[in-house]
């Protein structure tokens, strides 16, 4: 489909580009992986490539439950969190995107709204919410702000991608016989893919990477994820920053990440390729 | 093309009983089925962020230190001509984060839509050049900001080692601020990538194909097929980005932790909030930053026209 | 469709609500809630077991790690004890957060008649650390210092005042040896504590004893001569203006520094980083800024105090002093590279063998100063490092006035801090 005219110049081209890419993006991570393996007396040498290795970093990140059991925290918060954005989200942008209903303008600024408020100034009040309700310290005490912060994206990417969906096909495929389930299955949820699987990916990146909700709403390791984890990470004295350590936990937390887009990566772009579309 | 929202009959319910009044009854069942579609998401936001955002308005009118309980009173607008009457340090801050964020979302968007034609067209490897593209996304931001503090800090880093001797680039304020503009965009450019890919997805390849069967060149196929297509995912994509880019920390916090003028207004607001306990100030500026992205999300949605969700296309 | 949905939801919140929970207090022994920073040696550890079990069933001590980083402490408990959380029992403060605690309520004072005890024998300038409006609301935990570190094969003498110290380093440049003086000079906490102990050494004081006023004068004006003087002198490192304890750390390791001012736990980190310099280190008292006074080196440590929310006030002081009794000292200093608040224990030959320096350290202590006593203490040290970092721009003559003025607003909580 892509390239049936393409030179062997234009090759060359897209794939030094493709090279290009992947370097920018890996040459940091790389960095951070010679941190990990860097032995603490030579952190201060400058080079890219570790003098001397150790695999102490590693070691230590798991000899304490402090990690391991923040790595479980965040997956499980930041899935279930996933999958209640895509739900939820899903069946607002549906709503938003086809039906024609009152207070459908409130609704998109006031989701706005709350995507733009500071959320540094929130958590001491939401703090005090959960508390008193009893959610400080667990699992839906964070999964529900992660809910609500990412929704208004979810709702906003999901509506853009449901309205560029021919709605005709529905009405086609029933003309031939499929039933509404049947159509909406086997022919909207492909096209709707694209989006969904989009969406899954920001929401799950931002669950796994926010810091602010996840410092001020745990206090031990019973909901305490990896980003809050790594503040009480403790180097050789108090002064020193255990570098070493924190970007040991950086690439053990990135492999799920590197998983998950793998795996998601295809989904992005299989729904249109799959042909049935018009034209 | 697309097509215009209409109001499409609901697909999960069977066909509507025809009635004399037919079109209000459908309309009635059109309306109750949009609420209820609506309702998880809308109590989830509203309920959880009602009682904080609130709170925050009405901390802003009080005067309220935590280390002088004694002291607290209702103070009105006080709080606000404290924070707008700042000028070495709110609008100093300001600015920065004015400047900051332009510069960034420009970039990213320029480099964005070139990723994104990257990961579209990409011949072989397509699934390790788009995992390897979203890596820097997927990485804690703090983590990141970790990298890039040691890699630019003389003796220890790499990057430092390609500069003059002895220069400390994260302690003069221009090269501290190049050096947050490229933390940043490194870390987000492939949000803007991801959904712009996903926006370019949409664009039919037949239109393209006709397009350059009758002749049109590779940049005059961007700009007129592809491009209007991709209007409102460019517009989720850019509204987003701004409204995050404005509010930017995490890496100010962990490169400089603001020092020497590289202070956002998010950094400034935490010191009020958090270092100095001056609850009624910091949360004024919360509702000052607030108004400030509000205003910027107005400007983009008036800019780009109809193509919010929720309206009709064009 | 709908049902469904909401029925996944539910099953989601639910199965994310299993394996959460935090421990309650059982029928008979209450267990305190000891918060303090992660300390990786486990002394806290250990002592906290055993006075739960010398207390024969009055107390179970618990401990909670907080953030490694102060600020991440302070900010955990601020919100929590603001919000008036009961949970809180023992608190690990900084040295410099006693008055702002008190002032907003959070601590409870000790009562008279243990506090004496808890005076008893403790370095002075740790007491007054722990005091605000005349009560005791926390006690001595452990306690830190800054030393001259220099290195024996480039300086024979070891400076005595700044003065002699700034020459020095100036002869080594000219000679082309390694002639850095590392300090901290970076936009933080760090930098404020290297001003208050140039004007406490220049027999001056930051603010009065009452917190009330800023009394910087003449004393601050030497002060502040002196800190630019080295900003512009050769013997200033270039990345000065971005140095932490740490960075002054891996500089002097690194073998381009002759002096050194920074805290003893440079020095074990020598003997493992750089076994080479280890051995050429030497130390000294802080060289003095008025001739005629020793130098008043700034104190840093932890004060532990009980939380006014407790449910177990008198538990909770017994526990403490459990704590802070001169073996755990001991063990923290030995173990933890955590220097002793008791005088008594400066006198131990376990402790005196692992910290050769002991006598200079304990020197230093007994002249050391404390940074400005007030709640509002975090807005003046951001003041302060703000209108003082980098030091290459101090101008003495017109930094001062604008200085005093900041500090005073920040004292009546006027206006912004950077």
């Amino acid at each position: 489909m892509a390239a049936t005219n393409s030179t062997a110049k234009q090759k060359v081209g897209w794939g030094a580009a493709n090279l290009i890419v992947i370097v920018a993006a890996a040459i940091p991570v790389l960095w951070l992986a010679s941190l990990s393996f860097k032995d603490p007396s030579t952190l201060g040498d400058g080079s890219f490539i570790p003098h001397k290795w150790t695999l102490d970093n590693y070691s230590g990140i798991f000899s304490t439950s402090l990690f391991t059991r923040a790595l479980i925290n965040s997956i499980g918060i930041a899935l279930i969190a996933t999958f209640l954005a895509v739900v939820l989200g899903s069946m607002a942008a549906y709503a938003v995107a086809r039906l024609n209903f009152p207070g459908k303008a409130l609704l998109i600024a006031a989701s706005l709204m709350i995507a733009m408020f500071p959320p540094i100034s929130l958590v001491s009040p939401l703090f005090n919410l959960w508390r008193i309700i009893g959610l400080f310290d667990t699992w839906p005490g964070l999964i529900i702000p992660y809910l609500t912060f990412s929704l208004p994206l979810a709702i906003y990417v999901l509506s853009a991608f449901f309205r560029e969906i021919p709605w005709d096909l529905e009405k086609a495929a029933q003309v031939d016989g499929a039933t509404p389930f049947q159509s909406f299955r086997k022919i909207i949820i492909p096209l709707a893919a694209p989006g969904v699987f989009t969406t899954a990916i920001l929401v799950f990146i931002f669950a796994w990477n926010d810091f602010v909700f996840a410092i001020s709403l745990t206090s031990t390791t019973a909901a305490r994820t990896v980003p809050a984890a790594i503040a009480f990470f403790t180097g050789t004295s108090q002064f020193t920053t255990p570098i070493g350590s924190i970007a040991a936990a950086a690439v053990v937390i990135t492999v799920p990440i590197i998983i998950m887009v793998l795996i998601f990566q295809r989904r992005i772009v299989a729904g249109l390729t799959a042909g049935a579309v018009k034209g | 093309m697309s097509t215009q929202t209409q109001t499409a009959p609901a697909a999960a319910s069977a066909s509507e009983p025809r009635k004399q009044g037919g079109i209000s009854e459908r309309t009635r069942a059109e309306r109750k089925l949009g609420w209820m579609l609506c309702a998880p998401a809308a109590f989830v936001m509203l309920a959880v962020t009602a009682y904080p955002i609130g709170y925050a308005i009405y901390l802003s009118l009080q005067r309220y230190d935590l280390r002088f309980p004694s002291r607290t009173h209702f103070v009105g607008l006080a709080n606000y001509g404290t924070v707008l009457s700042s000028t070495d340090l709110w609008w100093r801050a300001f600015g920065l984060t004015v400047l900051v964020a332009a510069i960034s979302v420009v970039i990213e968007l320029i480099l964005g839509m070139a990723i994104a034609m990257v990961m579209h067209r990409a011949l072989f490897g397509r699934g390790v050049v788009r995992t390897a593209v979203l890596v820097p996304y997927g990485i804690v931001t703090v983590v990141a900001a970790y990298s890039w503090q040691y890699a630019w800090t003389p003796g220890t880093g790499y990057l430092a080692a390609l500069l003059p001797k002895d220069s400390a680039p994260l302690t003069s304020t221009l090269p501290a601020i190049a050096i947050i503009i490229l933390a940043e965009i490194w870390k987000t450019t492939p949000f803007m990538a991801l959904l712009l890919l996903a926006g370019l997805s949409l664009v039919p390849n037949d239109l393209l194909n006709a397009a350059r069967v009758d002749g049109a060149t590779a940049w005059e196929r961007f700009r007129n097929v592809t491009l209007p297509i991709m209007k409102p995912a460019i517009l989720v994509a850019l509204l987003f980005r701004t409204l995050d880019a404005f509010r930017i920390f995490d890496n100010i916090f962990i490169l400089t932790q603001g020092a020497h003028n590289t202070r956002s207004v998010s950094i400034l607001d935490y010191d009020q909030l958090f270092t100095a306990l001056n609850l009624g100030v910091g949360s004024a500026m919360s509702v000052l930053i607030f108004l400030a992205v509000a205003l910027i999300a107005f400007l983009y949605i008036k800019g780009f026209g109809a193509a919010a969700p929720g309206q009709a296309l064009r | 469709m709908v049902r469904v949905v909401a029925l996944a939801v539910g099953v989601a919140l639910l199965t994310s609500s299993c394996g959460s929970g935090t421990p309650t207090a059982s029928g008979g022994t209450p267990t305190l809630a000891w918060y303090i920073f992660p300390e990786p040696s486990g002394s806290f550890a250990a002592a906290a077991a055993e006075c739960s079990k010398a207390s024969n069933g009055e107390y179970n001590l618990q401990m909670h790690v907080l953030p490694a980083a102060a600020d991440g402490q302070r900010e955990e408990m601020v919100r929590r004890l603001a919000a008036g959380d009961t949970a809180l029992d023992i608190l690990g403060l900084d040295v410099t957060w006693t008055a702002e605690f008190a002032e907003a309520g959070w601590l409870a004072p000790w009562p008279d008649q243990i506090a004496s005890q808890v005076k008893n024998g403790t370095l002075p300038t740790m007491i007054k650390t722990g005091t605000w409006n005349n009560k005791l609301y926390s006690a001595p935990f452990n306690t830190n210092t800054e030393l001259l570190w220099y290195r024996k094969s480039l300086v024979p003498h070891p400076p005595k005042t700044w003065a002699e110290m700034l020459s020095q380093a100036k002869q080594l440049a000219s000679q082309g040896k390694p002639h850095y003086i590392e300090i901290q000079g970076a936009q933080y906490e760090g930098f404020t504590v290297w001003f208050n102990t140039m004007v406490a050494s220049a027999g001056g004081s930051i603010i009065s004893p009452n917190g009330q006023t800023v009394t910087l004068g003449s004393s601050a004006l030497s002060a502040l001569r002196i800190m630019a003087a080295l900003a512009h002198s050769p013997a200033a490192d270039p990345s000065l203006s971005n140095q932490m304890e740490d960075q002054n750390r891996l500089a002097f390791e690194s073998g381009v520094a002759a002096f050194e001012l920074n805290y003893p736990f440079i020095y074990p980190s020598a003997k493992v980083d750089v076994p080479k310099i280890y051995k050429d280190i030497g130390w000294a008292p802080y060289p003095t800024v008025d001739p005629s006074q020793p130098s008043h080196v700034t104190i840093g440590g932890i004060d532990l105090a009980v939380s006014s929310l407790s449910r177990y006030k008198k538990q909770s002081f017994d526990a403490i002093q459990c704590l802070r009794q001169d073996k755990n000292q001991v063990r923290n200093a030995v173990k933890g590279g955590l220097p002793p608040v008791s005088e008594a224990v400066y006198k131990d030959k376990s402790f005196q063998k692992a910290y050769p320096a002991w006598k200079t350290i304990l020197q230093g202590l007994q002249h050391a100063s404390v940074r400005p006593l007030t709640p509002a203490y975090q807005s003046v040290s951001l003041q302060i490092a703000y209108s003082l970092s980098p030091p290459s721009t101090i101008v003495p003559q017109s930094d001062l006035p604008v200085l005093k003025q900041r500090i005073q607003d920040a004292i009546n909580s006027k206006g912004l801090v950077p």
